[in-house]
């Protein structure tokens, strides 16, 4: 059986534990009595996943089985996750290949002549052709790419249908080709409570007109947490327009699948393990790694880092109607990252990786740092926030005042002009949300070229309101002290003086919570 | 190599003692990795290389040193001449040299085809200690957690027609006396109808008890003493064999310390002293535990 997570008592015993920051990490000594949130063990693979797919669409939960919605004539049209998933990405082949080809092969054998397959890319920038080759395999990009392969484009005026409204008078508009399909087939990868369910169809082949419903300061402000889809009014909002997709006659079958943590291939496996279970090996290959990556030279490192393919095992698959097999991909997720915590810590701290939904193959920018952290770190929990309110959140990473000139130009702007002006979510939203997201450059850009939609950092900041409003002091260790400042945060030299400098916030003797990921923990906070 | 590789090199050192068992943080303690997931492996400790390297060291080095550091008398080896391997070996356990002073006392067609029972927690936590142990005493890893696969590896060996020294406590004896008694050893003479031999140890506590590394000087006597293999009988349940079993160690310990007629007689008349020590305060069971034996034969003329 698979180890459970656990919160450990750093005690004289404890070793220095690692700490994420950025495309770097270190040692990092904890004061006595600091508690560490260690997500569970891996757990254990699915070895027959051709098998496991294969059962899923014979065997679909609360739906026909899949070859018995597939008829000659048919329009057919396959959604998949995009990039931002799973992170790092994994090694191949990519279980969203695996799935394609055998949901295609039943195709083939029921004579559907008219397949077109869709990157589920919302707003997101558009992926490679190499990035999808990457994700469908080569035998589904061969077949299909460039002309029946393609990226969701939001801002087609001829690609997207407005399907209806929510009772609540949310646009639901989604892709065209997707809505008048006889069946949409969507397959996704479910790393984190926050991905899957009614959020698949609705956001990924969505547009700025349906997502600005939901991705806004209030629903942000009102999830407990977004990473807990049953207390999140972003999931509540999605849920509202899936309903509508459905009462329109959109055929949705959803093919959901989670991983397990095996998230850092060798020679990065220590960091999948317990410090004090470090092999003589693991310990060498640190001093190692840590030797050469402070040695390397940014670019080399960044490249490093981004080569990282992560050597997950899928803990499951499962297909038919959105919100039965959402529910037992939620079990799985929880099975693999929940942890169970007592009480709220004073302080929070995190190491950030160098990674996050929105810089695969790219830069993590510093407002994408934020959004990692008090975002998406912050939100791990279900029931309360790992940290009280009011209290420190103290963030390892380096924030670097550093673009991708390509990926994130509406970014550059959001930054230097935005963040300049104000810091808080709701004065962005309202004065600056509709400039950005209409303005005709970036639209092109997004279009054409491969930027994030401009609208896109407005989400990211808001993604980070929850925490913003919550909590009483954020401070990052070891950052570029202007970009830090930019977003209205404080810089520390050390975590000794991070502790410091929170204890004007929280007191000189706080209690301390360390979430010691990736592999990622959820809290389930008592 | 710079003063930040330096520092970082002493970080990594901080939370190891890569020489020792690691440490762990005692929160951790419960959530430690499945013993069966990380066994050491001994199969090569039963090679014919690692055979004879094993008698060697056994011969050239511990019976030597255990010989020259105690004063051994070994005893009632004869009831093996009506034996065939395998057979399970139990004793009482007060100190390491218990092992060696055993393993050294049987004849060496037994010794080398003899593995004992080492607790997995203790001498296959770190692999410097279980290599070294798996080539000098042929150990293989047991589990003290009493789980049904804690017995694994024992199974496969009596398959492969080994005999197995087995301690029943499972540890030391913290004072002298028998500890809680473990019934493994009885469970498996039954599952594979194994003659089982009791043999009882004497004077190892007084000689090097728990918290030595080393014996006391002097050369204090101690004993291994024999006796007859129980079989297991038909219907027999591995609680009445154990009991069997101690009360046949009880009874090779009087007769070491009196007689074997007299410990036939009280015996019989259900007096044999009990394993367990005297009643009363901890000080008082040491005590008794740690008086070393009185010396056998004539009184040596030179010192």
């Amino acid at each position: 059986m698979t180890r459970p997570g656990f919160v450990l008592e750093v005690d004289e015993r404890t070793p220095p534990l690692l700490v994420h920051e950025g495309e770097g990490f270190r040692l990092q000594k904890f004061p006595l009595g600091t508690q560490v949130i260690y997500p569970p063990d891996s757990l254990p693979a699915i070895r027959d996943v051709t098998g496991a797919i294969r059962h899923a669409l014979l065997h679909p939960l609360d739906s026909e089985p899949l070859p018995d919605l597939l008829k000659p004539g048919m329009r057919l049209t396959i959604a998949f996750d995009d990039i931002s998933l799973p992170l790092p990405p994994m090694q191949t082949p990519d279980i969203r290949g695996r799935i394609i080809e055998q949901v295609l092969e039943l195709a083939a054998r029921r004579g559907v002549d008219d397949v077109k397959l869709l990157v589920a890319n919302s707003l997101h920038r558009r992926m490679t052709a190499a990035e999808i080759k990457r994700a469908v395999g080569e035998r589904v990009f061969r077949s299909f790419w460039p002309g029946d392969l393609t990226n969701h484009d939001a801002e087609d005026p001829g690609g997207m249908a407005s399907i209806g409204q929510t009772d609540r008078g949310e646009d639901v508009e989604i892709n065209r080709r997707a809505a008048q399909s006889d069946l949409l087939v969507y397959v996704n990868i479910n790393l984190v409570a926050m991905d899957g369910g009614h959020k698949s169809v609705p956001v990924g082949l969505g547009s700025y007109k349906s997502l600005r419903h939901h991705h806004t300061v209030h629903t942000m402000l009102n999830s407990r947490s977004f990473m807990d889809p049953s207390h999140s009014a972003l999931h509540e909002s999605c849920v509202r327009m899936g309903h509508v997709l459905a009462d329109a006659g959109v055929r949705i079958f959803t093919i959901e699948s989670t991983l397990n943590n095996e998230t850092f291939p060798k020679p990065f496996g220590f960091m999948n393990k317990r410090e004090w279970e470090w092999s003589l090996a693991d310990q060498a290959t640190y001093l190692g790694a840590r030797r050469a990556n402070d040695k390397a030279p940014p670019r080399i490192r960044r490249e490093v880092f981004q080569r990282i393919a992560s050597p997950y095992g899928v803990t499951g698959i499962h297909a038919g109607a959105t919100d039965a097999v959402h529910e037992r991909t939620l079990a799985n997720v929880h099975r693999q990252q929940l942890v169970e915590v007592d009480g709220q810590a004073d302080v929070l701290v995190v190491g950030l990786p160098y990674i996050c939904p929105y810089n695969v193959n790219s830069i993590m920018n510093p407002i994408l740092v934020q959004c990692l952290g008090l975002g998406y770190f912050f939100n791990l929990y279900r029931n309360k926030p790992v940290v009280r309110p009011g209290g420190a959140m103290i963030l390892f990473h380096p924030v670097p005042w550093e673009f991708h000139q390509v990926h994130h130009p509406s970014y550059v702007d959001f930054f230097d002009e935005v963040l300049s002006e104000t810091n808080d979510p709701a004065q962005i939203e309202s004065k600056f949300e509709q400039q950005y997201a209409a303005d005709p450059w970036y639209i092109h850009l997004y279009r054409n070229s491969y930027a994030y939609h401009g609208v896109h950092p407005f989400y990211m900041w808001y993604w980070g309101a929850h925490a913003m409003d919550y909590l009483g002091d954020v401070i990052f260790v070891g950052a570029d002290r202007r970009a830090v400042r930019r977003m209205g945060f404080r810089t520390a030299a050390n975590f000794a003086d991070a502790l410091e400098m929170a204890g004007e916030t929280v007191g000189r003797s706080p209690r301390i919570t360390y979430l010691h990921a990736p592999p990622l923990a959820m809290a389930e906070v008592r | 190599m710079g003063r930040s590789m330096l520092d970082e090199v002493r970080k990594v050192a901080a939370g190891w003692r890569w020489t020792r068992r690691p440490l762990v943080p005692r929160s951790a303690e419960p959530w430690l990795p499945d013993p069966a997931a990380r066994e050491f492996p001994t199969a090569w400790a039963r090679t014919p290389t690692a055979k004879a390297v094993r008698e060697g060291i056994l011969r050239f080095a511990f019976r030597p040193l255990v010989w020259s550091e105690t004063e051994p008398t070994v005893e009632g080896r004869d009831v093996l001449d009506s034996l065939r391997p395998p057979v399970i070996f139990v004793a009482n356990h007060a100190s390491h040299v218990d092992t060696p002073l055993f393993l050294c006392s049987l004849p060496p067609a037994w010794r080398r085809k003899t593995a004992v029972a080492a607790a997995a927690d203790y001498f296959f936590d770190v692999w410097w200690r279980a290599a070294a142990t798996a080539l000098a005493f042929n150990t293989f890893p047991i589990e003290r957690t009493g789980r049904k696969r804690a017995t694994v590896t024992a199974r496969r060996l009596i398959g492969e027609g080994w005999n197995l020294l087995v301690f029943p406590e499972g540890t030391r004896s913290k004072d002298g006396w028998l500890g809680r008694w473990r019934h493994g050893a009885a469970r498996l003479a039954l599952e594979y109808r194994l003659p089982v031999v009791p043999a009882v140890i004497r004077g190892t506590y007084a000689a090097m008890p728990r918290g030595r590394s080393w014996p006391i000087k002097g050369r204090l006597p101690v004993t291994v003493r024999f006796g007859t293999a129980l079989t297991p009988e038909d219907g027999e349940d591995f609680r009445s064999l154990s009991r069997r079993m101690q009360q046949a160690l009880a009874r090779l310990w009087d007769e070491d310390a009196s007689s074997w007629y007299a410990s036939l007689r009280r015996e019989t008349d259900a007096r044999t002293p009990s394993l367990a020590g005297p009643d009363g305060a901890q000080w008082r069971r040491r005590w008794e535990a740690s008086r070393p034996l009185s010396r056998r034969g004539p009184a040596r003329v030179w010192r």
